[in-house]
C-alpha cells in the first residue's frame, strides 16, 4: 500500500492531474454546448438523447488511457524510473503500484467529467427552458464512464511498460484511437471487440449489444482481457531489461 | 560489504564488464578508477539492481539488490543528477521516496539539513543548480539512514565549493563507520578521500589496493640539483638513464636516488639537491593500464 500512495503522490506533486483535468473540462464544455446548443428542443427533450449528454463523461476514458501511459513513461522520460526502482527494487511490484494509482487518478479524473458534464448539461438545458430528466437509465453512463477510466487507465499502464518512451506511446495511443480503430471499423468484421470500441461499449453501458457494440459484460471482460495481456507483457519487458538512464 | 564475483556485461557485441571480481570491506573509502567506457557504471548499474549481468554475481551485504529487505536502509546511491522530474520541488521528491521505502517523512527535513538544502526545499527541482541536484541526490541517497554510500561520478560539474563539501560530507560518513564505493574519472579527488581503490580498464580489474601502495608504485623522477648539472645529465645518459633538465641546474631523473648520488660521487660532482618525487595517481593508474589519462 505504501508503495501506492507514494505513486499517488507522484502524479500529486507534479502538474499531471491538473492539466488532464482542464483538458477534460476544455473538451466537455466545447462538446456538451455544441450539442446541447445546436440541437433542437424536441430533441433534446427525448431520453436517448439526454442519456448521450451524459455519456459524454466518458471523453475521461480518452485521458485516462492516456494518463496510464504517461505515469509510466514520465519516469522513464526524466530518468525518476532509478530511483523509484532503487526504492522498490522488485519491479513487477512497482508496475503494480503504479497501475493500482493510475486506476485510482483515473476514476477520480472520471468522476469530475461526471460532476462537470452534470452541471454543464443542468445549466444548458436550465438556458434553453428543457427539462433535463436525470433518472437510473441517463445516469448510468456515469457509472459506465468510471469503469471505462479505470480499464482505459490499465490499458495506458500496460503500453507505457511495453513502449516505455513516453512521445511514442502519446502518439501511437492517438494515431490508434483517431484512425485505427475507424481502419478496424472499416475492414474489420468483429470491430466491436477492439480495445476503442470495447472502451466506448464500456462507457454507453448497455445490456444488450449489437452488430456494431458489444453488451456491458462483454465489453467488460474484453478491456480486462486487453488490459491484463498488455500489463503482463509490459511487466515482463520491465523486468527483464536493464534500465536506461532516461529516454523520451 | 560489496561483493563482485565473475561478472560478466555484454551489451550485443561489445563486452562492458569482462569476468570482473573483487571484494570491498565495510568502514572504509574506496574508490573505484578507470577511464569512460571502462565499465564502472555499468558495474554500478548491475550492483544496484538496475541492470542485469549476463553472467556471475553482484552483491551487497551478501544479497543481491532486489534480494534487500530494507533497501534504502542498507545502501544509499547517488546515480545521475539529472534524475528528477523538473516540476517536483525537492522536498516531494524526497517525500515520494520515503513513502515508497516506509520512511517516516520526518526523516526528510533531516537529511534536507544535513546537505544544507532546507531554504531551496519547496523549490521546483528544474530551478536547481547542478550542485543542488547533486546535493539533492546525496539526501535521498542518506533517507534510509545506510551503512554504504554508492556514488558515480558525484563530483562531475561541481564547482571547487561543492567538491570540497562533497569530500568532506564522504570523510565524515567514512568517520562515522560508514562505508562507501565512489567511482571517478578525477583521479586527484579520490587519491584525496579514498582509503583504497579498485581500478578496471575495459572492463577488467586491472589492480585492488590501498591508495600508498598503488602511489608508491609510480615511477616518480629524482629532482636534482648541480653547479655542473649539464655534465652529469651526460653522464647519467652513457649508462642508459633518462633524464631531462628542468631548469637551470636542475634535472629530473628517472632514476631512484641512489644511484644518482653513487654515480655523482664517483665522477666528483657536486649536488646540491637530491630529492625523491612522490609519484601522482594518475602516474601509477597510466603505468598500470597502459592507457591515456583517464
Amino acid at each position: 500500500m505504501k508503495v501506492v500512495r507514494a505513486e499517488l503522490l507522484k502524479a500529486f506533486t507534479t502538474r499531471l492531474l491538473l492539466w488532464y483535468g482542464l483538458g477534460l473540462l476544455a473538451v466537455l464544455v466545447l462538446v456538451i454546448s455544441v450539442h446541447v446548443g445546436s440541437d433542437d428542443a424536441t430533441s433534446l427533450s427525448a431520453p436517448d438523447t439526454q442519456r448521450m449528454i451524459v455519456e459524454y463523461a466518458g471523453l475521461a476514458a480518452v485521458l485516462a488511457v492516456l494518463l496510464g501511459a504517461v505515469l509510466v513513461t514520465a519516469e522513464y522520460a526524466h530518468g525518476t524510473i532509478n530511483q523509484s526502482f532503487l526504492a522498490v527494487p522488485t519491479r513487477e511490484r512497482l508496475l503494480g503500484a503504479k497501475l493500482a494509482a493510475a486506476v485510482l487518478a483515473a476514476i477520480g479524473l472520471a468522476a469530475f467529467g461526471c460532476a462537470v458534464t452534470l452541471v454543464l448539461a443542468e445549466l444548458w438545458y436550465e438556458g434553453r427552458g428543457i427539462p433535463l430528466e436525470l433518472g437510473g437509465g441517463t445516469l448510468t453512463p456515469f457509472l459506465g464512464a468510471l469503469a471505462a477510466s479505470a480499464l482505459a487507465a490499465a490499458i495506458g499502464v500496460g503500453v507505457g511498460a511495453i513502449l516505455r518512451r513516453q512521445t511514442l506511446a502519446v502518439v501511437l495511443i492517438l494515431v490508434w484511437l483517431l484512425i485505427g480503430e475507424a481502419i478496424i471499423n472499416v475492414v474489420g468484421d468483429d470491430a466491436s471487440f477492439a480495445p476503442g470500441h470495447a472502451v466506448a461499449a464500456v462507457i454507453v453501458a448497455h445490456r444488450d449489444g449489437n452488430a456494431a457494440r458489444l453488451g456491458l459484460w462483454p465489453a467488460v471482460i474484453t478491456c480486462l482481457t486487453y488490459a491484463a495481456l498488455l500489463v503482463a507483457v509490459g511487466a515482463l519487458l520491465v523486468s527483464r531489461s536493464d534500465v536506461e538512464s532516461s529516454v523520451s | 560489504m560489496i561483493e563482485v564475483a565473475n561478472l560478466t556485461k555484454r551489451f550485443g557485441r561489445t563486452i562492458a564488464v569482462d569476468d570482473l571480481s573483487f571484494t570491498i570491506p565495510r568502514g572504509r573509502i574506496t574508490g573505484f578508477l578507470g577511464p569512460n567506457g571502462a565499465g564502472k557504471t555499468t558495474t554500478l548499474r548491475i550492483l544496484l539492481g538496475l541492470a542485469l549481468p549476463t553472467s556471475g554475481r553482484a552483491a551487497i551485504a551478501e544479497r543481491r539488490y532486489r534480494e534487500l529487505e530494507s533497501p534504502l536502509e542498507t545502501v544509499g546511491a547517488v546515480l545521475e543528477a539529472s534524475n528528477y522530474h523538473p516540476a517536483r520541488s525537492g522536498r516531494n521528491q524526497l517525500r515520494v521516496l520515503a513513502t515508497a521505502a516506509g520512511i517516516p517523512t520526518a526523516r526528510v527535513n533531516e537529511v534536507l539539513n544535513e546537505v544544507e538544502l532546507t531554504a531551496a526545499a519547496t523549490r521546483r527541482v528544474g530551478g536547481y543548480s547542478l550542485g543542488m541536484r547533486q546535493r539533492l541526490s546525496v539526501a535521498a541517497a542518506l533517507l534510509g539512514r545506510p551503512e554504504l554510500l554508492i556514488l558515480d561520478e558525484p563530483a562531475n560539474g561541481l564547482d571547487p565549493e561543492g567538491i570540497r563539501w562533497l569530500r568532506n560530507f564522504l570523510r565524515k560518513f567514512a568517520d562515522d563507520g560508514g562505508t562507501v564505493f565512489v567511482s571517478s574519472h578525477v583521479l586527484a579527488e579520490v587519491a584525496q578521500i579514498a582509503d583504497e581503490v579498485v581500478i578496471i580498464h575495459r572492463g577488467k580489474l586491472v589492480v585492488h589496493e590501498e591508495v600508498a601502495q598503488l602511489t608508491a608504485r609510480a615511477t616518480g623522477a629524482t629532482r636534482v640539483r648541480s653547479p655542473r648539472a649539464g655534465e652529469l645529465l651526460e653522464r647519467l645518459r652513457a649508462i642508459g638513464i633518462e633524464g631531462e633538465a628542468v631548469a637551470e641546474g636542475q634535472l629530473a631523473v628517472h632514476a631512484p636516488p641512489d644511484r644518482i648520488g653513487d654515480l655523482a660521487a664517483e665522477s666528483g660532482i657536486a649536488l646540491h639537491e637530491l630529492v625523491a618525487e612522490t609519484g601522482t595517481l594518475e602516474e601509477a593508474f597510466l603505468e598500470l593500464t597502459g592507457d591515456s589519462a583517464p
